[in-house]
Parts: structure tokens; C-alpha cells; sequence
């Protein structure tokens, strides 16, 4: 690069298949030499015309379609789809329903946030955190395999209310996952939170400043890790969390200070497993009892929602935001007339273009994976330096051995 | 530079692996032959984790109790229930089948369980032992 | 423009307040207003759902005047196809932040099938970028002065002039002749 050519950056493009992107994304970064300078982000890759499909299905249908919208978030959106049609149809759900259903939600966030905190450990390069934490989070898999007969697709929702009943013999197994798993919460906190390694690798990048997290609409952990108080849980009532009460977490609440980078996001996310802890014990306690579901004879169900014309929303706060799904009838039949799914992933993509900007690429792992997108996949980045006119592939390894070889360097 | 992962890395050494060995210890080398041991006696296949109550595995649909209502392919979410038009009973196809069990609650006359065989794959997805009727 | 959110020093409207504090400045171009309340879990608290019908010409004052009032939250931009009009429905919310005091306002607008385009809102609201993206592709909707119109979702060879969302017998050939029936194929051997 020391030739005279009027061009000093050069463009990678990283996607739209990668390991430490869990959606198919395509990045293409304007790099110049190893500060990124701009950032252009497309979607589309696994686009799969959902939406479109549910147009043409009854409501049962369509819940079990929604399941399979993501793996992980697969309580949210049939949940959100749910209550979208009780709001429109002004169906009341019985109390015993809503505590049921907090504590599946809680127990699928635990889930969800110990997955993740082991990929992040994964990227910056400690894997033995990695299997530690997969241990732990076998036993949250094994209790929601008890309770609702799958590990991931849990097929416990219906309109209404909820499918299985937590009865008094499930306690006893409830109560000792919870007590293994605060355990587990010990260690993790001792390994991530008191770890000067980790604070060295993940302070100060990735920054996303208050007013950005504001004006970008970001959601979850991501707009809460700078600062921004926004829960679906804490802001509005669904299920039962009025009745429990839910805080914001923010990372003011462990260090005293926001600076919107990785390392608070990590803080936000841990301190919320052991929200869903708290929450699952207090469900399980202030249960009332009675019914499970408003209307159990589906054909009489069915039958209701055809007479109805309205719209209606759902909202509620998977592990990585706000879903929100829009559902609208048309009276004539009990297919919808329109059916909108926004999953929260799609909100905080906005937010990676001022993150990303002014960091290196070997921090590209750590960053786009402390937002928590959905899936994981693989592939290679193909590298074309303008200047040399030369191509070469950088492939999986090579990537992830760069966030690794960061870590290295700075612990000596 | 903390040290604080060295005492459970260390503990490691004396505990005894997880991982539950399904269905074999080891590798066998020719596996075609290690299956037609097994099925002579000579040898023997770890169980897997047994599964919990109310584990949502293959269909047992009971012939007799089926009114031919036709209300599980209504609600079936992929369409893996084909109706016999002739003898009003219904067929299902396991290849399609998601196990949402959603056709086990609708039902009237409860002629439809969920058992917990969940070892089903098969190379020939309408093979006889993938259809239920 | 400022982000900024006080919100020790915020006075938060009731719902009946919000609907009057636009109802005052823009009169007659706003078609109708409902609140609806809907109560939830053993305490019945209470969750509040404004939606409000406005005509096309103030819709950029009418976020503009929201901004004032509260930075709000853009959820996202929903679209129905009914005949004649498109209708585009845009999901805020307001006084998040707050223990259980959010209120959502749900605005809807009609835009007729012979003209259909709308005024971009990320001037105000930068977030907003990926969901009028996505009604451009999806429903044929022009945003005027949108600063990115490239193509979201839909792949590069998707036809031009298909939009999947609307439901009119020319768009349903068009998609008919792209979907594969799966129900026919091997299946009833």
C-alpha cells in the first residue's frame, strides 16, 4: 500500500453465510488497514415468504408455523401471535394461563442467554467457558423437556391460554433445575464478570452512544447495554408480569457507569438470567389456581374468530427484544387478512453501521455476535486488496483465529 | 492476569464424563456388521437418556375408535393426514409430521396418542414403518 | 433535532389527553380516534392500544407533533391491501422507560392504488429506514425521499412490478407461476 494510488481502503465482504453471524447478513466493509471506515449491511438471505404462507392458514395453523420462525425465540412469537388474536377477537385469558406462560418465557430467556454467553466466550477465544456454560444450560433444556415434551419447539401455546398444565408433581423438579442453575449462575458470573481478560477484550468496542440506540430504534440488551430503558416486560403489562414486576436492567445497576460497549452488554445480559430466575420462582409461587385455557373445544374456537372484524397487536420481549405481530380480520373468514411478524433481530441490524465503525476486523466476531442475532452457519470471506490487485480467501479459521490472536496479545 | 479458571479445569481430570455413550463406546468399525450382531444377541447397544413423560414421539393411532370427523387435518399444521375416502379413516404421513401433537387434542374420541419411540429416520421417506394408518 | 429524553422531568398525558393534544392541532384531517383497554393476570392492570385514522397530507406533521409531545419508539410499519387503497399502519409507542405506563398509538393512513406514495418519516426517526424499505418492495409503495431504496428482502431476480403482498388476480398469477404446489409430487403415491 505504499504504492501512489489514489485509493488507500479497500472493501471486504463478510457473509452472507459466517460463523460468528448467526442470520445470513452480507457486511461489505470499507476497510483501511485494519480500522474499519464504513459499513453497508444486506438482508434477504433467508427470506423464507412466512408471512405469505400464514395468509392461507387457520390461526391453529398458523401458531405452529410461527414456532419455526426461530429456534431460539420459539415461545415468543407464537406467544405474540396469540395474544395479537385475543386482542382482536377480545378474548380473556385465565389468570392460571398467564403465570403459566411467564414461566416458560422466563425459562426459554435462561436458555437463550446462556447459549449466548457461551458463543461469545467462543469468539473471544475461551473455550473451555464455552462448555462449562453448555452444561449448565442441559439441565434448563432437560426441565423444558419435562414440562412441555420437546427440548426446542415446545408447542405449549394455543388461543387461549396454554396447552399443558404445571401440576404439583412438576415442582419438585422445577425446584431442584432452579437450584443447580443458580449454582451455575455463580460460576458464570465469577468467570465473565470478575475476569480481567474479558474486561480487557471487550471494553471500549462496539460502542453504541444513547442517542444512536435512541434515534436507531434498538431493542433488548442491545439498546439497554447503552443506557436506554426499554422492556416490553417493565413497560406494559402482558401475561403476568404486572403482578410480579420486572426492573430495567441497565449496566448502571453493577458498575455504576454506561459506556454502551460489549463489556455492558455482557453485564445486561447475565444479571437478566438471574432475573428469570427470581421471576420463575415468584410464577411459581403466586400461581392461582383454575383453568388452563378460556375455550378448549377448538372447532368452537374457530368458529368465534370467523364472526370477528377487527385488528389487533401483540407485543412482548423475546431474549434479544421487542417482537411485535399485527394480525387483522376480516370477518368473512378465520384465515387473517393480514398477518405482520417483526422479529427484534431486525431492529437492532441498523445498529452494527455506527458499532462497527472506527473498530478493527478482528473485533468483527465479538461485536456482531454481543447483539445476539439468531442462527449459526459457515463460510469463507473473500478478500480483494485494490491496491496489489491480489485475491485471497481469509476462510472460518483464519477469522476466528485473528479475534483469538487480538486476545492473546493483549493479555501480554 | 487471573488464574480463576485454573481450579475447575482441574476438577475436571476426576469427574466422570457426561456425555451418556449412545449406542456404542466407540466407533465400530464396520457398523453394518456391529447392527447384524446385535440383532444375533452377541452384542449389546447402550439405551439412550430415557425420555419423560409426556414426550411428544411417534403417533399409535387406534383404527377402531376413528369416527372420520376429519377435524385432525383440518388442524394439522403440515399436512401430514390424508382421509381414506372409502372406509372414513385417515392415514398419516410421519415424514411430514412435526409432533405438535395438535391432532391428539382435537380429537373427539381420543383414537390418537403420542408414544415415545423418537429413533425414526429412515432413508426412504414412505417407507412402511413411517406411515401410520 | 434532539434525542434526548428527560424522564424524571416528563409529564406523561393520559390517552385521552394524547388524542386531544392532536386532535387540537390538526382538527378535521384526523378521520377517527378509539382507545382500547384490555386488562391482564390476577391484578387486572390495564394496557392502553390508541389508533387513530389521518389523512395522507399531514402525516410528516403529525410525527413531527408526536416528536415534540415524546420521543417515540417505531415498532414497525404494517400494510393491508383493501381494493381501491393501500393501507399502511405505523406502530409507535410512547413513555417507555416508565413501570407500566407505556401507550401504544397505532396510525393509520389510506393511500389510494393509483398513486401510492407516502412521505418518508427518517428525517425524524432514523430507525425507520429498514421497515419503508421493506413496504417498497413488498407493497409497491413510493416513500418519497427515502435515502436508501435498494431492495430488502426479495432476491435480485425477482421479477419487477410483483409485489407479494397485494391481492389482486394479476399479482396471484404472477406468484403462481413462481410457487411450486408441494402437496402434488410424490406424496400421494
Amino acid at each position: 500500500m505504499s504504492k501512489e494510488t489514489t485509493q488507500t481502503t479497500y472493501q471486504i465482504p463478510i457473509g452472507p453465510i459466517h460463523p460468528s453471524l448467526k442470520e445470513p447478513v452480507m457486511f461489505k466493509f470499507d476497510i483501511d488497514g485494519e480500522r474499519i471506515v464504513d459499513v453497508d449491511v444486506e438482508l434477504g438471505h433467508v427470506h423464507r415468504a412466512i408471512e405469505w404462507t400464514g395468509m392461507r392458514r387457520n390461526p391453529i395453523q398458523i401458531i405452529y408455523l410461527a414456532e419455526r420462525i426461530c429456534g431460539i425465540c420459539s415461545f415468543v412469537h407464537p406467544l405474540a401471535f396469540c395474544r395479537a388474536v385475543e386482542n382482536a377477537c377480545e378474548i380473556d385469558v385465565p389468570e392460571r394461563a398467564d403465570y403459566i406462560r411467564v414461566v416458560h418465557g422466563e425459562l426459554e430467556r435462561i436458555c437463550s442467554h446462556l447459549l449466548w454467553a457461551g458463543v461469545a466466550a467462543h469468539e473471544i477465544g475461551f473455550d473451555t467457558v464455552l462448555f462449562l456454560t453448555w452444561e449448565v444450560r442441559e439441565k434448563a433444556l432437560d426441565l423444558t423437556e419435562y414440562l412441555t415434551g420437546n427440548r426446542v419447539t415446545k408447542a405449549i401455546l394455543t388461543i387461549g391460554g396454554v396447552r399443558r398444565d404445571i401440576k404439583k408433581e412438576h415442582h419438585a423438579k422445577i425446584n431442584e433445575t432452579m437450584a443447580s442453575l443458580k449454582e451455575g449462575y455463580k460460576k458464570l458470573a465469577h468467570a465473565f464478570l470478575d475476569d480481567k481478560t474479558v474486561k480487557m477484550r471487550s471494553k471500549g468496542c462496539g460502542v453504541l452512544t444513547y442517542d444512536d440506540a435512541l434515534k436507531l430504534c434498538a431493542v433488548g440488551p442491545t439498546a439497554r447495554g447503552s443506557g436506554v430503558k426499554k422492556d416490553v416486560r417493565a413497560d406494559q403489562p402482558y401475561t403476568a408480569y404486572g403482578d410480579i414486576g420486572v426492573d430495567y436492567i441497565t449496566p448502571d445497576v453493577l458498575t455504576g457507569e454506561v459506556n454502551g460497549d460489549v463489556y455492558d452488554r455482557i453485564i445486561v445480559r447475565l444479571l437478566e438470567v438471574k432475573q428469570s430466575i427470581d421471576l420463575i420462582e415468584k410464577a411459581i409461587d403466586q400461581m392461582p389456581a383454575g383453568d388452563i385455557v378460556s375455550e378448549p373445544k377448538i372447532p368452537k374456537l374457530l368458529n368465534q374468530i370467523k364472526k370477528i372484524e377487527g385488528e389487533g397487536i401483540g407485543r412482548d420481549e423475546a431474549p434479544r427484544g421487542e417482537v411485535i405481530h399485527y394480525v387483522k380480520f376480516d370477518g368473512k373468514s378465520e384465515t387473517p387478512y393480514t398477518w405482520k411478524v417483526r422479529a427484534s433481530t431486525y431492529a437492532n441490524v441498523l445498529p452494527w453501521i455506527p458499532m462497527l465503525k472506527g473498530d478493527q476486523i478482528a473485533d468483527i466476531p465479538i461485536v456482531a455476535a454481543s447483539t445476539d442475532p439468531c442462527m449459526s452457519c459457515t463460510n469463507r470471506v473473500a478478500v480483494i486488496n485494490n491496491a496489489t490487485n491480489k485475491n485471497y480467501m481469509l476462510n472460518k479459521e483464519t477469522l476466528h483465529n485473528l479475534s483469538v490472536m487480538k486476545t492473546r496479545r493483549m493479555i501480554h | 492476569m487471573g488464574f480463576s479458571m485454573l481450579w475447575p479445569v482441574f476438577k475436571q481430570m476426576f469427574k466422570k464424563p457426561w456425555t451418556n455413550k449412545f449406542p456404542a463406546k466407540y466407533q465400530p468399525n464396520n457398523t453394518t456388521k456391529y447392527l447384524a450382531d446385535v440383532a444375533a444377541g452377541k452384542a449389546k447397544i447402550n439405551p439412550p437418556v430415557p425420555t419423560p413423560e409426556g414426550f411428544r414421539g411417534k403417533i399409535v393411532y387406534d383404527t377402531e375408535k376413528c369416527i372420520g370427523c376429519k377435524l385432525c387435518i383440518k388442524v394439522c399444521p403440515c399436512g401430514a393426514i390424508e382421509f381414506k375416502e372409502k372406509e372414513k379413516k385417515v392415514k398419516f404421513y410421519l415424514s411430514r409430521c412435526c409432533f405438535c401433537s395438535q391432532c391428539n387434542d382435537v380429537c373427539p374420541v381420543k383414537c390418537i396418542s403420542m408414544s415415545d419411540e423418537f429413533l425414526l429416520s429412515d432413508a426412504d421417506p414412505y417407507s412402511k414403518d413411517l406411515i401410520v394408518e | 433535532m434532539s434525542a434526548k429524553k428527560t424522564e424524571k422531568t416528563e409529564k406523561m398525558l393520559t390517552p385521552e389527553e394524547v388524542v386531544k393534544y392532536f386532535k387540537d392541532e390538526f382538527k378535521t384531517k384526523i378521520k377517527s380516534a378509539e382507545i382500547k383497554r384490555r386488562t391482564t393476570g390476577s391484578k387486572k392492570k390495564e394496557f392502553v392500544n390508541i389508533w387513530i385514522k389521518i389523512d395522507r397530507s399531514i402525516f410528516k406533521d403529525f410525527v413531527k407533533h408526536l416528536c415534540n409531545l415524546t420521543y417515540p419508539h417505531l415498532a414497525v410499519a404494517c400494510g393491508n391491501d383493501l381494493g381501491k387503497t393501500i393501507e399502511l399502519v405505523y406502530n409507535f409507542s410512547i413513555y417507555y422507560g416508565n413501570h407500566l405506563e407505556e401507550l401504544s398509538l397505532n396510525v393509520s393512513v389510506d393511500v389510494p392504488k393509483a398513486k401510492p406514495e407516502i412521505e418518508t418519516i427518517c428525517d425524524w426517526i432514523p430507525g425507520a429506514l429498514i421497515t419503508e424499505r421493506e413496504k417498497q418492495e413488498m407493497l409497491g409503495i413510493k416513500v418519497i425521499g427515502i435515502p436508501d431504496e435498494r431492495r430488502l428482502f426479495l432476491p435480485e431476480d425477482f421479477p419487477e412490478n410483483v409485489y407479494p403482498w397485494r391481492k389482486d388476480e394479476q399479482t396471484k398469477k404472477e406468484l403462481e407461476k413462481l410457487y411450486k404446489n408441494l402437496h402434488e409430487g410424490a406424496k400421494k403415491k
